[in-house]
């Protein structure tokens, strides 16, 4: 089942990466178009924000699954792997769950009231879709939830095998160190 | 309940401390502040019901789409090792005189700053490829620690650096609200590209001081930062004897005669007379590494293009980042190092940068709803309009705690914590935001580099043989942090240094 979960979260995640650079490339179409033809092109634009958007509500989970996400490890760093592991656990059940959760419900009647009106970008040749947009909140939420009840499941299975040989989240393994 | 606030902040910073991910912890704390203020009777629920607009903003925030745009022409920059191609060109072509090498760094360091901005990598990437060099060459031990750990925090704060995309955005929110709190109805606004414009002049200034420092040891302490290989021309004829290692160039006729084994780079004709054994080897001239004009002139052409066009007001700072990123993917294409591979690598390492980013931001909107919420902002307020000093003790206060929570916390986590809470009060008492920004940027610098506690020296430490001492390196480094200093005091005492250019070019 954490197997399904991270498989899942992992394809939304990289899946959603090549956004990158199709922003990349949009947002250089939207120069060129402006420059060499004189053109606005707002429904352009917006693309590279729902890309963007996209990127992060799906980047979200699975930076979490492969412990991108910066960490204070003044003192984390010199921990056993045992004790890093219990305090990524108990992290996982105060701050994690609770705040995903809250996010799923307090999101809940925000993205409803857009879907009632089928709500349209505010500018003239603009996306349609910005119910859809905002559909982005709960649905990072839910992977977020779901991705922190995999991490569980495995930290309790480490637990109690005593076995923390995972390479996934073995490491503060930040993605800034990559730059 | 006015301690509420305070003993939010201090959980958080407490939390923080444990090393679980910065995002949650703010969050999560935050969450749960609220939750037993709701319960208690001490918190408005219905506070909480502006998140999703926040995040939705967050999300959609046209000037921080320029994050990941950045970053992607970072990553792509640095898979086409063009930081590495242009040290190893410039410390050959420099690395023969006094303080050459620092110099090849120091370049490098200020060249590509603005392609990585997170200070770990810089530090990292420079120490491994240059510190052996440098240290092999003779170089004193403290000197080129010190000046490694200060080059790799030059990303901070010459454009266009991510920091300075952050810090941009939170100010001008802080900068609107600062004037909406003083019932002024059409607010000035500050941009991402006022603080680029803003940050430029003293971020040059501080390469100059930089480089002003190494030419001083270079010409009274020779020995801290010998050059390496003589450079001898020679006319006429000329009786030369070598022992060890050498580097020939010969133009015109020579007669050469070898004893022992010997390394002939032979380019264009050459007759060789040989007498006994010998073993040719006959180089090309190498074609497998970009030329030094090359790896010097494309970054340097790919920063002005970029910094121009927003400085020239021909592009918005997210425009120029794509148009930068697709220069990067030119590079990458015309040095071979571009695949769909590659591509794919890059566009994965983006996507995590820039979730890690906006993870914090969005763990920082709850963070600041509910300080908010408990009355958090108007303790600030109070806390500051009573200070003595009025505005300037109240900027002293503010860089002394951001100086110090430099040593704990990133750039990220201080400009999205930190300034929202600050910023607005410090505008209102009627300081320049693009100053204020430039301040905190070259503030949290300095912060990095000092010792004991500063990232940077911690990255560098990672990267340094165990026989340089810890010590060596902070000794090193102090020279750096007085001349931050000295930039500091020098942004106090000509603010203009930061405003003037922002004001020619946007009025």
């Amino acid at each position: 089942m954490t197997r399904a979960i991270d498989a899942f979260v992992r394809g939304l995640g990289t899946a959603s990466a090549l956004l990158t650079a199709v922003m990349v490339a949009v947002t250089v179409l939207v120069v060129v178009l402006r420059y060499l033809f004189g053109t606005g092109a707002i429904a352009l634009q917006e693309v590279v924000v729902y890309a963007h958007a996209c990127v992060i509500a799906f980047g979200l989970a699975y930076t979490l699954q492969t412990n991108g996400h910066v960490r204070v490890d003044l003192v984390y760093a010199r921990l056993s792997t045992r004790t890093q592991r219990i305090i990524d656990l108990l992290g996982h059940l105060l701050f994690l769950l609770p705040v995903s959760a809250a996010l799923l419900y307090l999101s809940f009647d925000y993205v409803a009231a857009s879907w009632r009106i089928k709500e349209a970008s505010p500018e003239v040749g603009g996306l349609p879709a910005i119910y859809l947009l905002k559909t982005l909140i709960p649905i990072s939420a839910a992977l977020l939830l779901l991705q922190g009840l995999a991490l569980i499941a495995r930290i309790i299975g480490q637990l109690i095998s005593g076995d923390f040989g995972t390479a996934a989240s073995a490491t503060n393994d930040r993605p800034g160190a990559e730059l | 309940m006015s301690w509420v606030p305070i003993a939010l902040f201090g959980a958080v910073f407490v939390a923080l401390l444990a090393g679980y991910p910065v995002a949650l912890t703010l969050a999560g704390v935050s969450l749960l502040f609220a939750l037993v203020g709701i319960a208690t009777g001490h918190f408005f629920a219905g506070d909480l019901g502006f998140l999703s607009g926040r995040l939705f903003g967050v999300l959609t925030n046209p000037s921080l789409i320029a994050v990941p745009l950045f970053v992607f022409m970072g990553v792509v920059l640095e898979r086409t090792r063009l930081a590495e191609n242009l040290l190893r060109g410039l410390t050959r072509a420099l690395g023969g005189r006094p303080g050459g090498l620092g110099f090849a760094v120091l370049a490098v360091g200020a060249l590509l700053a603005a392609s990585t901005g997170i200070v770990g990598a810089t530090v990292v990437t420079m120490g491994l490829l240059a510190l052996p060099v440098m240290l092999k060459q003779g170089y004193r031990e403290s000197l080129a620690t010190g000046t490694l750990a200060a080059t790799g925090t030059l990303g901070q704060i010459i454009p266009p650096s991510i920091a300075l995309v952050l810090l941009g955005d939170v100010l001008g929110n802080a900068y609107q609200q600062a004037q909406l709190s003083q019932g002024v109805l059409a607010p000035k606004t500050v941009s991402v590209g006022d603080l680029f414009a803003g940050a430029l002049l003293p971020g040059l200034v501080l390469v100059g001081l930089y480089g002003l420092y190494l030419l001083w040891i270079a010409w009274r302490h020779e020995d801290w930062a010998p050059g390496g290989e003589a450079d001898l021309k020679i006319r006429g004829e000329a009786d030369l004897k070598i022992r060890g290692e050498a580097d020939l160039k010969i133009r015109g006729e020579a007669d050469l005669k070898i004893r022992g084994e010997a390394d002939l780079d032979l380019t264009g004709e050459a007759d060789l007379g040989l007498r006994g054994e010998a073993s040719l080897v006959v180089n090309k001239a190498s074609a497998a590494e970009p030329s030094l004009v090359l790896s010097l002139v494309a970054p340097l052409v790919l920063m002005v293009a970029v910094l121009g066009s927003i400085l020239g007001g021909v592009a918005t700072p997210t425009e120029a980042a794509g148009v930068g990123a697709i220069g990067a993917l030119a590079l990458a294409l015309m040095t071979g190092s571009l695949s769909l591979g590659v591509l794919r690598d890059v566009s994965l390492s983006t996507a995590r940068t820039t979730a890690m980013v906006f993870f914090v931001l969005i763990g920082a909107s709850l963070f600041s709803l509910v300080f908010r919420g408990y009355g958090g902002d108007e303790l600030v307020q109070s806390v500051f309009t009573d200070m003595p000093g009025g505005a300037m003790g109240a900027l002293a206060v503010v860089m002394l705690v951001v100086f110090l929570l430099g040593f704990m916390l990133d750039f990220i986590e201080i400009t999205f914590v930190v300034v929202p809470i600050v910023g607005p009060v410090l505008l209102a008492m009627g300081l320049d935001p693009v100053w204020l920004g430039v301040l905190l940027a070259v503030n949290l610098q300095t912060s990095f580099l000092t010792p004991p506690f500063g990232f940077a020296l911690f990255y560098l430490r990672g990267v340094t043989p165990d026989h340089v001492a810890t010590t060596t390196i902070y000794r090193g480094v102090i020279p750096f942090v007085l001349m931050q200093l000295l930039l500091i005091v020098i942004l106090l005492a000509f603010p203009k240094l930061a405003t003037w250019l922002p004001n020619l070019i946007y009025g």
